[in-house]
């Protein structure tokens, strides 16, 4: 009887019929809003009742989306965009993870990175970027870089309360069956722990993608970000709305597969299928 | 060891329009998911006004359900339940309910916690405070007033669900396990003292549990249920004569005599259901 | 905490601060890649001080119309998007469009709708901060334990007043954690659109400074927003933890 989503809308809607109607909407509701959605842009493009350069038609943002896809510009700015973001994502999740277990590991650790970790995290550390330009130049290094400073701190927390919400009685049994300190950690409590250290990741990911967008758009050389604000200076706007698209797209892409690697490496976790999401 | 249920203090002969009538209720769990559970089916079962009946079952067995059914929380899907003559279609202030999880208001302290029922039915304040600390002294939480139910023990937050309830003077009391998340000597004490406040005001008493002891302790009728999809197996009349004390009670004859009855009813049940395990 | 026991703890920043101010004096490090610290806290109260202030205070600004703004509609949206079919039907799919887009993907639209002033910045952080915060609503609103629910129900409580009275304290903690979600990605999204292009706030003149080459005054500018984050962070947390001091 664990269906407490149910019951809340139960109460609101007593009748069977309701029930079945409910279901309905929800599988198929959101195509037809969305559907609703595209044809009323549609004919208000059509109809002009928007200027053009506002809202370019639907088709007409569709078409330039093909042509970037058949001209291959599209490909190559969406592999700059995520290599970008997911080199910066990738040194962020392993300085992160394993500054995160140390932390929660050895008291001299803690003691020296708790401050700055603490003082660091609620900082915009977008305001960097300058910064970071400026001493890393305005190539690729710099964008990783941003991406992976920017991610760190994030990472460090969760990956520290993962660890350390990890049973005391699990610890303990490892260690009266024998097992030694570094294997307590790498056997035990990195597993153990592994759920929420994924969720922290998971939490992160969207943010490599802003950063690296962001960073696209302030030093150019290329990149999702870089095209679209390129799109923009020249006022030309079926370029912005397909780069929105295929922004969305690329977003909505990540965070699915994130979702499936999760899947992958946690088969032996029993966990609710939803994970807190919609 | 039956006195007839009638005999119930202040209570007279059910007469019609009176008392809890369910009459072939079925439900059926539909998940999002998989297919669905039939839960209860064809339950008939008639409450005497001012009668306290258990409804004791395994795990899983659909007694919560009913109890909610009554309650009119969930959507009945078959037959019907009236209360008092009316027929049940969505909750109300005449079935007050107190569940295992004791369901208080967390950012209320506990006298705003009993004050939430009492503004509801449009009392004037200086009675709703008047009643609302009545019903803290009935259950000796008084200088607890303002606590959070965060800084309570279990106990103490089940005697204010329990106050919360009664403040607002329903006909009916469901009960859905309401004991169930008590350490044992807690439980024992807040069984005495719902039996003393139900003998000082009686009502009518819906008790859901899974604890033979306690059911033969408490109620007047315990009517066993099966298992998945729970049906009613038997009623059987725990109403012993004379014992005014628990401790008496729990040392008769009788008391043994029914405690051994009904175990082997849920027993034979909790087998069925695939050795007692929890769905 | 005892003053003792603060200067451990704060002994860690120290110690990188004297690291800084030592290689940037002692030219380990030149003075254009890393200015030294004393001089960042001289521009803190120098010529163009005036101005840092000036433009924090104009991002600052913006970032609190828009989060002001967003939180009456989030909440709303994300209880009713929890317990009503219709508006479930209406707004879950543009929520789920919004959810997974980055929303520094929205600057160069609001480029090219609103310009580059204050309404296009605040148009940007209001869509920004509305989606966590909707989100958290939702989820707050659809984890309310059903025996809460239904206690209020036969204690007499109407369906209105059950949303008022029950869904919004029950998922207020949830709440108030998007809102904290909501601000972090505010002040990104502040120093970003400013950033990328604006005629004043600190972005902007973060990025002014620098190609000026004056260091001092970028790094000045990079510390104060940081700072004023770390601030908002922190009172949230506080404010919040007041709110649900039920919680214990």
């Amino acid at each position: 009887m664990a269906q407490s989503i149910e019951a809340v809308t139960e109460l609101s809607r007593p009748a069977d019929r309701g029930e079945r109607l409910r279901r309905f909407v929800d599988t198929f509701g959101p195509f037809i809003t969305v559907g609703a959605i595209l044809l009323a842009w549609e004919l208000m493009a059509r109809q002009q009742i928007v200027t053009p350069f506002l809202l370019p038609a639907m088709t007409t943002v569709a078409a330039r989306i093909g042509d970037d896809l058949i001209s291959g510009r599209l490909l190559l700015d969406v592999a700059l965009t995520l290599y970008r973001a997911f080199a910066g994502f990738a040194i962020a999740a392993v300085v992160g993870v394993a500054l995160g277990l140390l932390i929660a590991r050895f008291v001299t650790v803690r003691w020296f990175f708790d401050p700055i970790v603490s003082f660091a995290l609620p900082m915009p550390k977008i305001a960097l970027m300058p910064i970071f330009m400026l001493w890393f130049g305005l190539f690729d290094m710099s964008k990783i870089l941003m991406v992976a400073f920017s991610l760190s701190f994030q990472i460090v927390i969760s990956t520290w309360s993962a660890a350390h919400s990890v049973e005391k009685e699990l610890v303990w049994s490892a260690r009266s069956l024998g097992a030694s300190d570094r294997a307590t950690l790498w056997e035990v409590v990195l597993p153990a722990a592994l759920p929420q250290i994924l969720t922290g990741l998971q939490v992160a990911l969207p943010l490599a993608l802003i950063v690296a967008l962001v960073t696209e758009m302030i030093m150019g050389g290329g990149g999702l970000g870089d095209t679209m604000l390129q799109s923009a200076r020249y006022v030309d706007s079926p370029g912005v709305f397909a780069g929105i698209v295929e922004i969305g797209i690329v977003g909505y892409g990540c965070i699915a597969a994130m979702g499936l690697i999760r899947k992958r490496l946690l088969a032996w976790h029993q966990e609710s299928s939803n994970g807190g999401t919609m | 060891m039956s006195a007839p249920a009638t005999a119930v203090p202040g209570a007279g002969a059910a007469a019609p329009g009176t008392g809890i009538s369910i009459s072939r209720v079925g439900y059926e769990y539909r998940p999002p998911r998989g297919r669905p559970v039939l839960a209860l089916e064809n339950i008939s079962l008639d409450i005497k006004d001012r009668e306290f009946v258990a409804l004791l079952g395994p795990s899983g067995c659909g007694k919560s359900t009913l109890l909610y059914l009554i309650g009119g929380f969930m959507p009945l899907q078959q037959g019907s339940i009236s209360v008092n003559g009316r027929i049940v279609t969505a909750p109300g202030p005449d079935r007050g309910i107190v569940f295992q999880s004791f369901a208080l208001f967390p950012w209320k302290t506990v006298i705003q916690n009993i004050l939430y029922g009492l503004e509801k039915r449009g009392l004037p304040r200086e009675e709703c405070r008047r009643r609302a600390q009545h019903y803290i002294d009935l259950v000796h939480l008084r200088g607890f007033e303002d606590s959070y139910p965060s800084q309570l023990s279990g106990g103490m937050k089940q005697r204010v669900a329990i106050a919360r309830t009664l403040a607002t003077e329903p006909g009916t009391l469901l009960m859905d396990e309401p004991f169930g998340a008590l350490d044992s000597q807690t439980r024992t004490i807040m069984q005495d003292e719902l039996l003393s406040i139900w003998r000082r005001s009686p009502m009518t008493v819906i008790f859901v549990t899974h604890d033979v002891r306690e059911a033969v302790l408490l109620a007047d009728r315990v009517a066993v249920m099966t298992a998945r999809p729970g049906r009613i197996k038997a009623l059987v009349d725990t109403r012993f004569s004379g014992a005014a004390d628990s401790a008496e009670v729990v040392r008769s004859r009788e008391y043994a005599d029914a405690v051994d009855h009904l175990w082997t009813l849920v027993r034979e049940e909790a087998v069925a259901a695939g050795a007692g395990g929890r769905p | 905490m005892t003053a003792a026991l603060m200067l451990w703890r704060a002994l860690p920043v120290l110690i990188l601060a004297a690291l800084w101010e030592t290689a940037a004096r002692t030219g380990l490090v030149s003075e254009h890649a890393l200015p030294a610290l004393s001089s960042i806290f001289a521009a803190l109260g120098g010529l163009s001080a005036g101005d840092l202030y000036y433009h924090t205070a104009r991002s600052v600004g913006r970032g609190l119309i828009a989060i002001v703004a967003a939180i009456p509609f989030g909440v709303a949206a994300g209880i009713l998007i929890a317990w009503y079919l219709p508006v479930r039907v209406l707004l879950n799919p543009l929520l789920q469009c919004l959810y997974p887009m980055p929303k520094v993907a929205l600057i160069p639209l609001t480029i090219i709708w609103l310009g580059i002033g204050d309404v296009s910045k605040i148009t940007l952080i209001f869509v920004g901060a509305l989606v966590p915060i909707v989100m958290a609503a939702f989820n707050g609103a659809r984890g309310v334990d059903r025996t809460l629910l239904w206690t209020a129900r036969s204690l007499g409580a109407s369906e209105v007043r059950l949303l008022w009275e029950v869904v919004l304290p029950a998922a207020l903690p949830e709440i108030l954690n998007g809102i904290r979600t909501a601000i972090a990605l505010a002040f990104i999204l502040i120093v970003a659109g400013e950033l990328v292009i604006a005629n004043d706030g600190i972005g902007h003149m973060i990025n002014m400074w620098g190609e000026a080459g004056h260091y001092p005054g970028m790094f000045a500018g990079v510390i104060v927003i940081s700072a004023v984050g770390f601030a908002a962070d922190r009172a949230w947390v506080a404010l919040s933890a007041w709110l649900t001091a039920w919680r214990q």
